[in-house]
């Protein structure tokens, strides 16, 4: 049996842990704050993206005469045989399972479509390494074009491979980088290169509102609506332990009210009107739908970001309730085994003292 | 926000990431793609787009507090639409002529003049060059007016 001395080490080293995952735990509930601030202060700018395209598209002449449909090649859809995969993870660990489930999603996502050709870009460190591991990259060999120029052709090797990666995104989310990402993925799907795109990413509406989603970046079939294709809710306990480890670092449950701010936006170019448009309509409408591409994917973005100092709370306060559980556990069995020796020590002293 | 008193503007200007401003004023000059337009009180209903240049807000009820009768942003891309009694400026990027790092902007410049020379026939890469050219411009423009 462990000596008092042992114990008393073992219990100073589980108490050092206790304070770094306490202290791991008020760092994440503070970045979690600004990174919900930040996602509720870029609302404006998307809804109101959203409703002047929307007003715009009331406008006749944007459609086909023939098909109805509207004149953009975003609009169009193709049979879907090659898909672009954007997964959104972590740059870091310790956030509980919060990698792992997006990764799950993103391997099931590849898995349940296996007559499709797969592109998988990556945003965070762990997705792209864990990814890396499975998938190989895409090979591109530079042809020489007739007039001399030179020309990246890629070879598909396998039917998954991955295409890119955006490493230090996360780490200050910038909007001019998520709107090149968003012409990238825009140019691919005008030269046909990619028939559909998906995004994996953790919705954060709120702590206990929060959810895993496969959504649809690409092609746009209604203007304003999240096109979910599949989501995975966290379970019901999962949910308790996020609002307890929320509640116990002074983070609200509820995501803050912005209803008024968002109607207000949504009336931006919808006033019943008529506009003059200083450019043509159409040239106004082929501006906005990279903004509105783009303010989708900052969305996915900066919910991410906040979902995952989110889960690391969770995870870090789960692991100081375990330290202190440990330290009492520890402090009675050292007590014990104390009192024992104590025991011993009077035994044998009383037995010597009877023999006598 | 302070109340409007009569033919007054309600202006917002809002980014990406944040609305940055959302005052009464009485005038706001916008730059749109094609020419700077000045709106004032009862402008008719229009939606622009916008092109880089400065954004120039007069008569806003904090800049009177302060001493100073404008207030200027440098915006570079983006939309405007006008209400009578409103105007809403969407901008992709909006910064205070004083955060302008006149450094970068100048790099910015020759990488579009590096571009612009290299573009050849292509309609695009000529497009996007003297896209990033007019953005740098408007930039370095915006910081010397204010020095």
């Amino acid at each position: 049996m462990a000596n008092v001395l042992d114990l008393r080490r073992r219990i100073r080293s589980v108490k050092n842990t206790r304070q770094i995952t306490k202290a791991m735990k008020m760092v994440s509930a503070a970045k979690l704050r600004r990174a919900q601030e930040r996602a509720l202060a870029a609302r404006p700018y998307a809804a109101m993206i959203t409703s002047v395209l929307q007003s715009l598209t009331r406008r006749v002449d944007l459609y086909d005469e023939t098909t109805g449909n509207l004149c953009h090649p975003l609009f169009l859809t193709r049979p879907e045989k090659r898909v672009l995969l954007i997964v959104i993870s972590g740059d870091k660990g310790f956030a509980g399972a919060f990698n792992a489930n997006i990764l799950k999603t993103a391997h099931q996502f590849i898995n349940g479509n296996p007559d499709k050709e797969i592109d998988i870009e990556t945003v965070g460190r762990k997705g792209r390494d864990q990814l890396r591991r499975h998938y190989p990259a895409a090979v591109y060999t530079e042809q020489r074009g007739e007039d001399g120029s030179v020309r990246q052709v890629r070879e598909r090797k396998a039917r998954v491979e991955l295409v890119g990666s955006h490493p230090g995104m996360l780490l200050k989310l910038e909007v001019a980088q998520v709107l090149d990402m968003a012409q990238e993925i825009i140019s691919r799907y005008v030269r046909e290169e990619i028939d559909a795109a998906y995004i994996v990413y953790n919705e954060f509406k709120s702590v206990i509102q929060q959810r895993l989603v496969v959504e649809r970046l690409l092609p746009l079939i209604e203007l304003g609506r999240q096109q979910i294709t599949g989501a995975v809710e966290p379970s019901e306990e999962e949910k308790e332990r996020a609002a307890e480890a929320a509640l116990s670092a002074g983070i609200q449950l509820e995501a803050a009210d912005t209803t008024e701010a968002e109607e207000e936006a949504k009336k931006f170019g919808t006033a019943n009107v008529d506009y003059i448009y200083e450019q043509p309509a159409e040239s106004l409408f082929k501006g906005l739908l990279p903004q509105y591409i783009s303010s989708i994917l900052f969305h996915a973005l900066s919910e991410s970001v906040a979902a995952e100092h989110a889960a690391r709370m969770t995870a870090m306060d789960s692991a100081t309730n375990n330290a202190s559980d440990m330290i009492d556990s520890l402090t009675l069995h050292m007590n014990r085994v104390r009192q024992a020796a104590i025991t011993k020590e009077i035994i044998e002293i009383v037995s010597g003292a009877a023999a006598l | 926000m302070a109340e409007l008193t009569s033919n007054q503007l309600r202006v917002r200007l809002v980014t990406p990431e944040r609305v940055l401003f959302d005052q009464a004023a009485e005038t706001v000059e916008l730059p749109s793609k094609s020419g700077y337009l000045e709106v004032l009180y009862g402008h008719a209903p229009l939606v622009a787009e916008l092109g880089a240049g400065d954004v120039n807000i007069r008569g806003a009820a904090i800049a009177e507090a302060g001493g100073e009768s404008e207030i200027r942003y440098n915006v570079s891309w983006g939309f405007v639409e006008v209400l009578p009694d409103r105007v809403t400026i969407l901008a992709s990027d909006a910064m205070k002529p004083e955060e302008i790092d006149v450094r970068r902007a100048e790099q910015q410049l020759d990488h579009g003049l590096t571009l612009w020379k290299q573009a050849g026939e292509s309609v695009e890469a000529y497009d996007e060059a003297l896209r990033i050219i007019s953005e740098a411009e408007a930039k370095i423009a915006s910081a010397a007016e204010k020095g």
